[in-house]
């Protein structure tokens, strides 16, 4: 039988005993191949949870990669990262956290702490530090987890910076290219908005979030955006309480085509 | 001299009754194959029975539990460390038992200086398909069978596992309800804990029923369900008797 991790129920730990690497910190010496990049991911609190949203354009300087990537990953039955930068990078740090969660669940008989799982993302961030030095493999992630140390467990959300910080956020986040855009929005709404958006029911927080990635395309290039004419929706999920429910492009052009006003 | 071959086949044959005697009064445990998914069972007196290792993956035994929890573990350790390196899709339970966990089991038992594993286990892999299920017979000599469909038990007595399993198949088709299944599975297990006789002697059913639920009684029995219709990667859901209306 395998010799017991260094850290029990560490994958990290594990993958270093196989002398296996989960990202790449080389230094590169010159100029690295063009990167694909370029984002508008949010989340905030709405009436029953957190809802997280992200367009799903990939680009690669000037030309656009594709318009079918899933920026919101579903990390275990409590946990959603947001992926900003480099996908890269980004989609692999997605991939070992998921790997280390169940992970730990299983091995550990008992689920990651909040804060343990918010410290992970900050830790591979900090791994990454001579990609994001080099300016090729800079990842700006969003995180929203279940805080079950309350009854009932508590949604809550995280922003990092490329270095590994991380803070809690009590109404909204974003990151990205289009981010800038819609940061203004969302904090005009906080303050002056009826509904705010921590008050919006299911229905007008997918609306609300579908109007955001609207503006956002409208400023960035690199940002998809929504266009019910093409059947182009964006990724969206939400977190609550009793887990993680996917809005489906069908559910966010419905939610769209009711003519209320989000305020 | 170990070296010499009849003192090596003797120190084996001592080492296999010596493990059957160690594992004499371990609970029995089963796994049965439905059409929706596979159902695990173990009743135990504070330690875990059930776990589950991968996405389509779990484990029930009897035996030692730091035995039980070496082999989980180096389950688990293969099973992520396969589905990181290559994709989830590519853990598999042939692979993990047939070039992991049997090898070292044999090699533990065979090697007469090193503690054999005091253990008796049912590995299972959910598949998308019904048909496609395997379950795997790990025995602590390393020896192992697979079967893709229907009941299989583990039991600290071969003869009386052969025949627990034999009454379970005939009673638990694809098609029997979970509630079912564990019922039957349960006045199995009562028959095998109190040694009772398989055949025409066996106990009448409301015998049963009232045996297990009495034996029960200060015991904690483990379910788990492998749905093969969740729309989830993980499949592994724990299940109570009360989940299932059976106290």
């Amino acid at each position: 039988m395998s010799s017991m991790t260094p850290m029990a129920g560490d994958f990290l730990s594990l993958l270093a005993s196989q002398k296996l690497s989960p990202v790449r910190t080389e230094m590169l010496s010159s100029g690295g191949p063009v990167q694909t990049q370029a984002t508008t991911v949010f989340a905030f609190h709405f009436a029953d949870g957190v809802i997280m949203a992200g367009d799903r354009r990939a680009t690669a300087g000037n030309l656009i990669v594709t318009d079918k990537v899933d920026k919101i990953i579903e990390i275990d039955s409590t946990s959603l990262l947001a992926i900003a930068g480099v996908p890269a990078t980004a989609f692999e740090m997605a991939r070992v956290l998921q790997t280390s969660f169940e992970y730990y669940r299983r091995s550990q008989l008992q689920h990651l702490s909040l804060p343990a799982k918010v410290r992970a993302m900050a830790r591979l961030l900090r791994e990454n530090l001579s990609m994001t030095i080099q300016g090729i493999g800079v990842v700006a992630p969003l995180f929203a987890g279940l805080d079950q140390s309350v009854t009932p467990a508590k949604p809550q959300i995280y922003f990092y910076d490329p270095l590994g910080a991380h803070f809690e956020t009590v109404d909204h986040a974003t990151s990205g290219s289009g981010s800038g855009t819609i940061r203004s929005i969302m904090s005009f709404q906080e303050h002056y908005g009826n509904p705010k958006p921590s008050q919006m029911s299911l229905a007008e927080a997918v609306r609300f979030s579908l109007r955001l990635l609207m503006t956002a395309a409208e400023f960035d290039s690199a940002t998809g955006g929504v266009n019910p004419g093409t059947h182009t929706f964006a990724t969206i999920r939400v977190l609550r309480s009793t887990g993680i429910e996917i809005i489906t492009s069908e559910q966010q052009a419905e939610y769209l085509a009711r003519n209320t006003p989000a305020s | 001299m170990t070296e010499e071959p009849y003192r090596w086949l003797e120190a084996v044959a001592n080492r296999r009754e010596y493990v059957r005697d160690q594992l004499k009064g371990g609970s029995p445990v089963m796994a049965a194959v439905l059409k929706d998914g596979i159902l695990l069972l173990g009743v135990g007196g504070g330690q875990s029975k059930v776990f589950e290792l991968f996405d389509r993956h779990a484990l029930v035994g009897l035996g030692h539990p730091a035995d039980i929890e070496k082999i989980r573990q180096a389950a688990i350790d293969a099973a992520h460390t396969e589905a990181f390196t290559r994709a989830p899709e590519d853990v598999s339970l042939r692979r993990l038992v047939g070039f992991g966990l049997s090898p070292q089991l044999k090699n533990n038992f065979e090697q007469i200086y090193n503690a054999p594993f005091l253990v008796e286990m049912i590995l299972a892999e959910l598949a998308n398909e019904e048909g496609k299920d395997l379950l795997v017979r790990l025995h602590f000599d390393g020896s192992f069978q697979n079967q893709h469909s229907g009941v299989v038990v583990a039991a600290s007595q071969s003869t009386a596992e052969t025949e627990a399993q034999s009454w379970l198949q005939s009673l638990i088709h694809p098609q029997t309800s979970q509630v079912e299944a564990v019922e039957w599975m349960l006045q199995a297990w009562w028959c095998l804990i109190e040694n009772k006789p398989w055949g025409g002697e066996l106990p009448s059913e409301p015998e049963r029923q009232s045996g297990w639920r009495s034996a029960v009684g200060s015991k904690t029995v483990e379910l788990a369900w492998l749905s093969r219709t969740s729309k989830r990667a993980a499949r592994y859901e724990p299940l109570t008797l009360s989940d299932l209306g059976l106290v």
